[in-house]
């Protein structure tokens, strides 16, 4: 078989296999229910917070890169003052434990290569002074807001905070 | 055979079949496991199960309720503080569970929890078959015995509590 032909069949054969991995309504409209980037925050580790990162920080082709684990923490349960350097510690099913420092807007990320947790996974975030331990273990979700998602209510737990007295809400 | 002979044939296959359709109305007596005992292992449940981003969703098959997880009331959301699940809660979460394989469920309950693997949910919590959350206790751990006395009418409650200290 001559070699150029081969090359475009392959290079056909990539084409569509991105266009069909890139036409997934779900993932679409998951991406486009998060809205715009805020006024004035350039994308980068300071943008979205509070939102679900894995939501486009999932490792797809064309996606920004992947997030094992990813949210955001604030100081109060009323506000969103962000709790800047908190440590959130992850310890996966197996043992194994990672820190996270969070930055100047209370978000944190991990990449697959730093930390993968074996699920279920369990939770200790410390700010200062003052510490609280998920009551739960997470089950298989990496993004913290996809569950702690404004406003809380009955599928919400609301934002994640730290108490100043440690107990969880 | 021929096209011919063979068209009746199918027809009469297709008549047949058609004729022993189930009645929308058809109802299977079951014998649930028992409800009055049964916050002590919806507890349980709640805990290891039914987090916001497992069991604790509307559009799974398996819904639990609970105060740690996805709750019934409108004005209600998730709390550690103990209990604050409330009876309606309970109820849902029953419901949910019976109604996941009724007669096989009927089948064990009524016969005294005996080989209670036949049930979905049980080889799912040990990891006895596929599950996305993979094994969540072993066969034989103070969580499958909560669960396990509970569909053979006896309760362990002090084990279900016992469950709910260990992560």
């Amino acid at each position: 078989m001559p070699r150029a032909p081969f090359r475009a069949s392959v290079a056909v054969m990539a084409l569509g296999t991105m266009a069909i991995a890139s036409c997934d309504p779900v993932h679409d409209s998951a991406v486009a229910a998060l809205g715009d980037e805020t006024p004035g925050v350039r994308q980068g580790p300071l943008h979205r917070a509070g939102q679900p990162c894995g939501t486009c920080h999932d490792g797809t082709v064309g996606n920004p890169r992947s997030f094992s684990v990813a949210g955001t923490i604030y100081v109060d349960e009323h506000d969103t003052t962000p709790a800047v350097d908190a440590t959130v510690t992850l310890t996966s099913a197996n043992g194994a434990s990672y820190a996270a420092t969070t930055n100047a807007a209370g978000n944190f990320y991990v990449e697959p290569a730093q930390f993968t947790p074996q699920y279920p996974m369990a939770v200790l975030v410390s700010y200062g002074a003052a510490f609280v331990r998920m009551s739960t273990l997470v089950g298989r979700e990496g993004s913290c807001a996809t569950c702690h998602h404004e406003p809380a209510g009955p599928t919400s737990a609301g934002h994640v905070f730290v108490p100043a007295d440690g107990v969880t809400p | 055979m021929t096209s011919a002979r063979l068209a009746p044939l199918l027809a009469g296959i297709l008549l047949a079949t058609a004729c022993v359709a189930t009645s929308g109305d058809a109802r299977v007596a079951v014998q649930p496991p028992d409800r009055g005992s049964f916050p002590a292992v919806a507890d349980l449940l709640d805990r290891r199960c039914g987090t916001l981003d497992c069991h604790g969703v509307t559009y799974r098959n398996l819904r639990i309720y609970g105060r740690e997880g996805l709750r019934l009331a409108s004005t209600d959301r998730p709390s550690s503080r103990p209990g604050t699940t409330t009876d309606a809660e309970y109820d849902a979460t029953f419901e949910s569970l019976v109604a996941l394989e009724p007669e096989t469920m009927s089948a064990v309950v009524s016969q005294a929890g005996a080989q209670p693997e036949r049930l979905t949910f049980v080889r799912k919590a040990r990891g006895a078959e596929d599950h996305k959350g993979l094994a969540i206790w072993a066969e034989g751990s103070p969580e499958d015995l909560c669960v396990t006395s509970w569909l053979a009418g006896k309760t362990d409650v002090a084990t279900c509590q016992r469950a709910l200290t260990t992560r």
